[in-house]
């Protein structure tokens, strides 16, 4: 999933500063997609490239600031850097509280520049990460079929075989099958294991 | 002197005259019978025409036919017989008198001078025994009391003549020289010795001349050539040393041309003729006096029962044309002096007029140096005030720049971080193997033109902060548009206020200041943004636009979406410290009026019918200015 370059999207409305900033980027060997307001940004994003974003906090109509909130709010996770002409302390706590890798001032020094980067890089990475497993964990439960799924509520509560065959009016054989087919779709071996999973599927145990 | 009486007598004259033509026939019956006509003879003895002698006859005649109440019968008689030498023989004259008034009643005899009166006593047995006598004009010296009988009176002069010397050194001080012209007649020779005597006692002060030796011409030579410190004495010139005669003293005037030196004379009769004057004879007192003595004569009065005091000098004259001549003070004159020909002074003759005059002219001098005084005073204070409209201007520039200085700080910022940017870019990219150069010169290119950028911002702030000199240049309104708004970016964009432009594009270009109309805009936009401080952000909006006028002049209109004028605030805007803000000194739109009408143009603000409010400024274009001026 994390194809390409780890690609920065920048914006600044102040041309010169995105030349520069963008130049500076590119000489890292980053990859570097600039736009000139907070509008272009949300027209030309995507959330499925690796990368970061860059915002600069005073912009003509929709500020950094405003533009994280309608970012985040719509489900995007990419990390945020933040750049402001002057150090504004409740703005750069609010942008932090509202999950902002980093809050730098202008003119801004290549290495804290980097640094903050770099950062947002890792952060992206494990994000990433996290969703690619989710995502084949969901996969692999897509797989179950309703009875295998039914079964593994009621394992991951806790219950023996013949509580369950109980609970689902048929006999401990056919729940031990349904339960040896689901723990290998699902590529576990222990029910620790299978827990876990659920517990990252977001699958709630039965009864609970 | 020259009384209007000789007038008022031709005035009786005439009426008598009129009177006669009205009765012919009557008057010739009063006239016959007038047996009283009362016949006077009138003697000279020396010659009709000599002065003193016809000055006092001619002034008695005349006294005595206006006074006289009868008609008088006046014969008068010139004997001559002062002019010679030696009168072996009067009888032809006798005869002749004899002849003139054969069997007529004779009722008065008037010798004129000394001479006729001795002539008079002389014969007056054997022509008119009963007669009275009236000897006018002689001097008392010549004539004792004791040679007058009772049928004899005089009306006589009294000649102080020392007093003429006194007056010529009391005028003439430092005088070392005087000429005394006098003629060699019988009787002048008389009068030379009376004056050698009386003038003895002055030998020691002053050197007296005698002329008496002399002719006429010998006389004007010697008047020409006197030394300084001199002055001529005309007592009396009848007959010269060479025997010739000059009448009513006419040569005096020809004396007085060539004379070199003042002339003093004797008589009031000289008086006017050129002389200086002092104390004089007083011929014309001394024939009325005489005609009035006369009279009583005539009246039946015994003659020696009349004893007239003699006639002694007046108050003395002077000529003031001649003490002016010869520059003698009037200080130095006797304080009964009478200055006569007195010529009026411009100023005593147009006293009024040169007063009002001078008062105009005062007035008017007064004005102008008024008026000067006023416009300089208005000129320092116009340039007073100019210097504090300045000033305040100034004043204003700074506070709008304090007020702005966040902003001015974030415009420097961002050339800044550019810059910064690209040269570490530049530095990464130096860093590679394989640099890629063309993308360092880029970046090295934008650090120039980022550090322009950065440098524009400064300038123009330094321009705002420029205090004093007016510098006029070419201003293209679009341009110092666009150059404001650049300055308030930052601003703008903290307010989350948007400018919306609509700007001509080739305006003609205006003549000023480019600063006072930069803070002008300046003011402007940031009024329009106070405005809207409680506007909505979506309507928070500045609409700026240009355009050329019809008449030579070119506009610019801000337009915001605040909350609009108040209607109280319509009459104040442009006075200075009013204010509707919570934090404004008052000034801004005052001294934007103020910078406007300097540069010929003006400034409004009025309320748009949508929301909100426009300001417009006008201003003249150059080529309009150019041909106002």
């Amino acid at each position: 999933m994390t194809d390409g370059m780890f690609t920065i999207f920048l914006v600044d409305d102040d041309a010169g500063v995105l030349k520069a900033l963008s130049r500076l980027l590119r000489a890292k060997g980053y990859e570097v997609r600039p736009f000139a307001s907070a509008e272009e940004f949300l027209e030309g994003h995507d959330s499925a490239v690796a990368g970061c974003a860059v915002f600069d906090v005073a912009m003509p109509r929709l500020d950094g600031l405003a533009l994280q909130q309608i970012f985040t709010a719509s489900g995007n996770q990419r990390p945020v850097i933040f750049l402001t002409g002057k150090g504004d302390i409740p703005k750069s706590v609010r942008a932090i509280k509202a999950g902002a890798i980093d809050f730098l001032t202008k003119p801004v020094r290549d290495k804290n520049f980097l640094d903050a980067i770099a950062r947002a890089e890792e952060v992206d990475a494990r994000t990433r990460q996290t969703s690619a497993d989710l995502a084949a964990i969901q996969a692999k439960i897509t797989t179950l079929t309703p009875r295998e799924r039914e079964v593994l509520t009621h394992v991951i509560a806790g219950r023996l075989n013949k509580q369950i065959a109980g609970d689902l009016g048929t006999v401990e054989k056919t729940i031990k099958v349904h339960r040896g087919r689901m723990m290998e779709k699902l590529g576990v071996h222990t029910v620790v294991d299978l827990v876990r999973l659920a517990e990252k599927a977001g699958i709630a145990a039965h009864g609970k | 002197m020259r009384d209007s009486r000789p007038f008022v007598g031709a005035k009786r004259e005439w009426t008598h005259t009129a009177l006669a033509c009205a009765a012919l026939l009557l008057l010739a019956t009063i006239q016959a019978s007038a047996a009283d006509t009362r016949r006077v003879l009138l003697l000279h003895a020396f010659g009709h025409p000599y002065s003193p002698w016809s000055d006092m006859a001619g002034s008695f005649r005349a006294e005595l036919v206006k006074k006289s109440p009868e008609p008088i019968d006046l014969y008068e008689v010139s004997l001559d017989t002062a002019r010679v030498q030696n009168p072996q023989d009067e009888g032809p004259f006798v005869e002749y008198i004899r002849a003139l008034l054969a069997g007529r009643k004779l009722d008065l005899i008037v010798p004129a001078g000394a001479p006729a009166a001795f002539f008079m006593q002389r014969h007056r047995g054997e022509l008119f025994p009963a007669a009275p006598m009236l000897i006018v004009g002689a001097d008392l010296r010549r004539i004792p009391g004791a040679a007058l009988t009772d049928n004899d009176t005089g009306v006589l002069l009294d000649l102080d003549l020392p007093a003429y010397l006194k007056n010529i050194l009391q005028l003439l001080p430092e005088t070392t020289d005087v000429a005394v012209v006098v003629g060699n007649s019988p009787v002048e020779r008389y009068w030379t010795s009376e004056l050698r005597r009386d003038f003895q006692p002055f030998a020691d002060r002053v050197k007296i001349e005698w002329f008496n030796d002399l002719t006429y011409n010998e006389m004007l030579l010697r008047a020409a050539s006197m030394p300084q410190h001199s002055a001529i004495f005309w007592f009396l010139l009848s007959e010269d040393a060479a025997g010739v005669t000059y009448a009513q003293d006419r040569a005096l005037e020809g004396l007085r041309e060539v004379s070199a030196v003042p002339v003093f004379a004797m008589g009031d009769y000289e008086f006017g003729r050129g002389i200086i004057g002092g104390p004089l004879m007083q011929t014309q007192a001394l024939g009325q006096e005489a005609a009035a003595v006369a009279l009583r004569i005539l009246k039946g009065e015994t003659p020696g029962a009349i004893d007239p005091p003699p006639v002694v000098f007046g108050a003395p004259m002077y000529d003031w044309r001649e003490l002016r001549r010869w520059n003698i003070s009037e200080s130095r004159l006797p304080p009964d002096a009478i200055v006569q020909f007195r010529e009026p002074s411009g100023w005593e003759q147009y006293r009024w007029q040169i007063a009002l005059i001078a008062a105009v002219l005062a007035a008017q001098t007064f004005l102008i140096v008024y008026v000067l005084i006023q416009s300089r005073r208005r000129r320092a204070a116009e340039a007073e005030a100019t210097e504090q409209r300045q000033e305040v201007a100034h004043l204003m520039r700074v506070s709008v720049l304090g007020e702005l200085s966040g902003t001015i700080a974030h415009e420097i910022n961002q050339p800044l971080t550019a810059i910064l940017s690209n040269a570490q870019a530049a530095l990464h990219l130096l860093a590679q193997k394989s640099p890629d150069l063309e993308e360092v010169r880029d970046a090295i290119n934008d650090i120039v033109h980022e550090d322009n950028r950065a440098g524009d911002v400064i300038a123009r702030v330094r321009n705002l902060l420029r205090k004093g000199e007016q510098k006029s240049k070419q201003v293209d309104l679009d341009e110092l548009v666009t150059s404001t708004i650049a300055l308030l970016n930052s601003e703008l964009i903290r307010r989350r206020i948007e400018v919306e432009t609509d700007l001509a594009g080739r305006l003609p270009a205006t003549f000023g200041d480019p600063v006072q109309l930069q803070q002008v805009l300046l003011n402007l936009f940031m009024n329009a943004m106070d405005a809207m401080a409680s506007t909505a952000q979506p309507q928070r909006r500045i609409k700026v636009s240009t355009r050329a006028l019809d008449g030579g002049a070119v506009e610019v209109r801000i337009r915001d979406r605040g909350t609009g004028i108040g209607r109280k605030s319509q009459a104040q805007l442009f006075k200075p410290f009013y204010t509707s803000k919570t934090h404004g000194l008052g000034l801004g739109l005052t001294i934007c009026s103020t910078i406007a009408q300097a540069h010929g143009g003006k400034l409004g603000l009025v309320n748009h019918p949508d929301r909100g409010a426009v300001a417009v400024l006008s201003l003249p274009v150059q080529e309009f200015l150019a041909a106002a001026k």
